[in-house]
């Protein structure tokens, strides 16, 4: 019943049927999904899609499962929160954020493709699902996984912070720390991915996990009344999410679902991991790999997969992009806590402060719609915020003690 | 002949290495063959992704040689850790 066609080589253009590879066995380019978008006009309409659940399925169509959706039934279709506070803020009149600090189970974007992937590899007929992560991947596939009856190994460099571990140990997984750097842990897995029959998420399943990220570019256009923003401003890491959301544009538009789409795509970094934003500001589409150092710890991956083509899509769509200093990134956390109410992780604050730079720059105009795209839940990352915020005030048990402090916040003001 | 591996890697030149044969110097050093498979060059940085196939030893000490000159070897899944 799946509309998938098979898979295709996003270099030489190369064919290969729907299996969990992930590289071309030509030019070792990446393999991107490949549907019929004819089949899928014919059966999917807006009507269709509204009088669905509101989950991520809803566009089941245009993500490459064979059968019914198995794994993440109540994960996506966060809110779109017109943010007006912000907006004047920022400088821009009409500005929305596409809240994915609210997704279940695990509070981050990873729900939608963890989704979509162990709906894959249960297809595909694997007992076993993997993957490598510091964070929000590793506790996505350590409860999608719980629910949905897998074996799961999760690696992680035997360094990473005692409160990450605990959101990943708590769905009981095989949690394996590794000792050596990064490099070290990239290398190891690779090499177990290609020898054990797993469905490791981000290796061998790749091409499907990422498609599940434009479903939060589908929901932003059908909350916006099937409109496509003017402007949106997608955090980096290996730049798959923001490759899917221009892609999830584009196929609406194909399929007839969206008329126009005139949005401009922009790339948002921490400074001290920015290979795509130096790209972008450079004007060069080749990506040099960089040793991270930031506190945006979800967004520090050196060697982005997809840096390339996330570059080709800023440039396509008329976008730019930017980086931020940790001073920033905090500051654009608590900006958005401050005038929204929303608490994201360090991957929030780095897409406020560049939206907060191109708008300023002029790169984002202050006339158009613009749609921050906001990934992961701050609950995750507090230890960033430490010695950055106020102060509780701290009284004696009595109302003498707290009338004080209510006349000096009076006076204050 | 045994104990041949392959690795599949990407290369990021900087400009002033674009010009000199560092992955000929290296194959032959270390006796592994290069397979190359795609190739971008700019005038400011080159990529070269290829396959390359030696001893596990000499497949660590080709790429370590590499990476002392500067060339940085990355693994073509990009990185993996999310």
């Amino acid at each position: 019943m799946g509309f998938v066609k098979g898979l295709k080589c996003r270099e030489c253009g190369r064919e290969y049927d729907a299996d969990p590879v992930y590289v071309c066995e030509f030019c070792f380019g990446p393999l991107e999904v490949a549907y019929d978008y004819k089949g899928i006009k014919k059966v999917l309409t807006r009507k269709k899609i509204e009088s669905r659940e509101l989950s991520l399925w809803r566009y089941k169509e245009l993500l490459p499962i064979d059968g019914e959706p198995q794994v993440g039934l109540t994960s996506g279709f966060t809110p779109l929160i017109k943010a007006d506070n912000l907006a004047k803020e920022l400088g821009v009149k009409e500005l929305y954020v596409k809240d994915d600090t609210v997704v279940h189970p695990t509070l981050s974007f990873k729900d939608r493709v963890v989704a979509v992937a162990l709906t894959k590899a249960k297809e595909f007929g694997f007992d076993t699902v993997a993957c490598a992560s510091t964070g929000n991947l590793a506790h996505s596939v350590s409860a999608h996984g719980a629910k949905a009856g897998f074996k799961r190994y999760i690696f992680i460099p035997a360094s990473l912070e005692a409160s990450k571990i605990a959101a990943s140990l708590v769905y009981a997984p095989n949690l394996v720390a590794v000792d050596g750097n990064y490099d070290d842990v990239n290398r190891l897995c690779s090499e177990i991915a290609n020898k054990y029959n797993w469905a490791f998420v981000n290796i061998n399943i790749r091409p499907y996990y990422a498609e599940g990220s434009k479903t939060q570019g589908f929901e932003i256009v059908e909350q916006l009344g099937w409109k496509a923003p003017d402007n949106v401003v997608v955090p980096c890491a290996s730049g798959s999410l923001l490759t899917k959301i221009w892609k999830s544009l584009k196929e609406f538009q194909e399929i007839g679902l969206l008329k126009d789409v005139n949005t401009k795509v922009f790339s948002a970094q921490a400074e001290g991991c920015n290979p795509i934003a130096t790209a972008i500001k450079k004007d060069t589409d080749i990506i040099v790999p960089v040793k991270p150092d930031t506190v945006a710890k979800s967004l520090a991956i050196g060697n982005p997969a997809d840096g390339f083509y996330a570059f080709k899509c800023v440039k396509d769509s008329g976008g730019h992009g930017d980086d931020a200093t940790n001073e920033e990134i905090i500051e654009g956390m608590k900006l958005l806590a401050r005038t929204e109410g929303i608490f994201a992780e360090t991957a929030g604050g780095v897409t406020v402060a560049v939206a907060r730079k191109l708008i300023k720059s002029g790169k984002i105009k202050k006339n158009g719609s613009t749609v921050l795209c906001i990934t992961g839940n701050g609950l995750k990352t507090q230890e960033a915020l430490q010695g950055h915020m106020g102060e509780p005030y701290h009284i004696k048990p009595n109302l003498e003690a707290f009338e004080k402090v209510l006349k000096q916040n009076r006076e204050k003001k | 002949m045994g104990g041949k591996t392959t690795r599949r890697v990407k290369l990021t030149f900087p400009p002033e290495l674009i010009k000199e044969p560092v992955v000929f110097t290296m194959a032959k050093k270390y006796d592994i063959m290069p397979n190359i498979r795609r190739a971008r060059v700019t005038e400011t940085v080159g990529e070269l992704v290829l396959e390359l196939e030696g001893t596990e030893e000499n497949l660590e000490k080709g790429i370590q040689s590499l990476t002392k000159k500067g060339i940085s070897v990355e693994l073509i899944e990009g990185d993996i850790i999310e």
